[in-house]
């Protein structure tokens, strides 16, 4: 099964039962934090170094008036083009042979960059082992052939994995299916996500949605031009040296023989 | 040291000087090292990647400081552009770029070297307000950290593209210079067609030290 992947996460069958987000606590052997009410269902309140799948629970009022209550598992994309990946020093986050985003906790070295190139504000730090953290598709559960822990643990079937193409199949017919404002989302930016949803309201509905989601301008200026810029300009600066070398010629000190002529002028 | 050698520079000016060029140095390794995976392997050789990031922290506040030494001390002979004298020697780029049969004469330093003393002030600066703001993002909105690591890496640009520029000057580019910052002693020859205008007025003041020399009266008066 090496090849690409998808997580499909049709919301319009999401019950918030959070058995993912249990589940994903359960086989990463993530620790629960103490939390307050914040009135809402929701909690935490955001994603965790601890917490790499979350539940968004949202009041939603319509054009007429009807209040709808709105679910949304939120965590990794695991981007194409992915930020994290673009940004990490040491090769921490890697792509691996199902396109799903991984991450090496050994050689993370807490620098952060990867919470700032994310579109999705997905990688949390973790102050006490000065580490980044996020889900990984259950990247060792893919290796041998199951499935990732959210996806075992939903009851209703709006988790599934598959092949790339099945899985964006799939979410186009059901998108069909469910009519009106029903959308599919993912596939279209950052050269196309493994985890895509379907969404039974309009995209722009759903809070912490972005709805371009991009690697920032000034990610791409650095790692993509001023990165290989740097070396470029010092070579080019060490070959304008020999070239100045070889056609103009150095500044020689003025003849003198400084041991007996120093004090003549 | 040969005898009628003249005195270019203090000892403090060049324990500042290798305080900030070591730890530059030691800047650009670490961070390229960061920067481009290829370099990875620098960080096993200091214990791993995150010894290394603090090692460039760490190395970074010792520049920091010796930064703010430098500036002091090379500011006044360094930092400032005057139109009259440094305009003539810019029309001609000091000689440097093309053959000019009398190179116009400046100070102590010439407008190549000031406009160094800026790229290190203004760049080391950036370098410096932008790597920290990298060392603690969280206290920072996520589009400034961003920005800073353009900065940075812009930063990082020019100053190593300087680096060059400079090493080529001190070795083969002008013969003779670097004495300047280790001894501290250059030749008279070497003063004559890099700084004549500080020899005159080195001369005129009284201030001039030879090596081996009985005192600056003597050579005044030569």
């Amino acid at each position: 099964m090496s090849q690409e992947l998808i997580k499909l996460i049709d919301l319009s069958r999401c019950t918030a039962c959070r058995g993912c987000q249990i589940a994903c606590k359960q086989w990463n052997e993530l620790p629960a934090s103490r939390t307050k009410n914040t009135g809402s269902y929701q909690n935490p309140p955001d994603l965790q170094w601890n917490t790499w799948t979350l539940i968004r629970f949202q009041e939603h009022e319509d054009q007429s008036g009807n209040v709808k209550w709105l679910f949304r598992k939120d965590g990794c994309m695991h981007c194409t083009d992915a930020g994290c990946v673009k940004v990490c020093p040491t090769e921490a986050l890697y792509h691996t042979e199902f396109g799903n985003v991984s991450l090496n906790v050994d050689k993370c070295i807490g620098c952060k960059a990867c919470m700032y190139a994310c579109p999705f504000g997905v990688p949390k730090f973790n102050a006490a082992t000065n580490k980044i953290y996020k889900c990984d598709l259950c990247y060792t559960r893919l290796q041998g052939n199951q499935l990732p822990a959210c996806v075992l643990s939903c009851p209703t079937g709006a988790l599934q994995i598959g092949p790339k193409d099945i899985m964006l199949t799939k979410a186009y017919k059901r998108a069909k299916a469910l009519g009106g404002d029903a959308s599919v989302y993912g596939d279209k930016f950052v050269d196309g996500t493994h985890v895509v949803y379907v969404l039974p309201e309009k995209a722009d509905v759903y809070d912490h949605l972005p709805q371009d989601p991009k690697i920032p301008l000034q990610i791409i200026v650095w790692k993509e031009f001023l990165k290989p810029a740097g070396l470029m300009v010092a070579g080019a600066v060490v070959a304008g040296a020999f070239l100045h070398y070889i056609t103009h010629g150095p500044k020689m000190p003025e003849e003198e023989i400084t041991s007996e002529g120093g004090d003549k002028s | 040291m040969k005898k009628g050698m003249i005195k270019a520079t203090r000892p403090f000016e060049r324990v500042v000087h290798w305080c900030l060029a070591l730890s530059c140095f030691l800047l650009c390794i670490t961070g390229m090292s960061t920067m481009y995976h290829s370099l990875n392997f620098i960080g096993a050789v200091i214990g791993g990647m995150a010894n290394l990031r603090m090692l460039h922290h760490y190395g970074g506040l010792f520049f920091g400081a010796s930064l703010l030494v430098a500036i002091g001390i090379f500011w006044k002979d360094a930092g400032r552009f005057s139109s009259k004298e440094d305009w003539p020697w810019i029309k001609e780029a000091g000689g440097f770029l093309w053959h000019v049969d009398d190179i116009p004469e400046v100070g102590k330093y010439n407008p190549g070297q000031k406009m160094f003393f800026w790229v290190v002030a203004l760049g080391g600066a950036a370098m410096l307000a932008s790597g920290l703001i990298m060392w603690f993002p969280l206290s920072f909105s996520k589009q400034l950290v961003r920005t800073m690591y353009v900065v940075h890496s812009l930063g990082f640009l020019i100053i190593f593209a300087f680096i060059f520029v400079h090493l080529y000057l001190v070795t083969i580019g002008a013969p003779g210079s670097a004495p300047a910052m280790f001894t501290g002693w250059v030749t008279r020859g070497w003063m004559k067609k890099q700084h004549p205008k500080w020899l005159k007025e080195m001369e005129e003041n009284g201030t001039l030290e030879v090596y081996g020399g009985k005192g600056s009266n003597k050579i005044s008066s030569s």
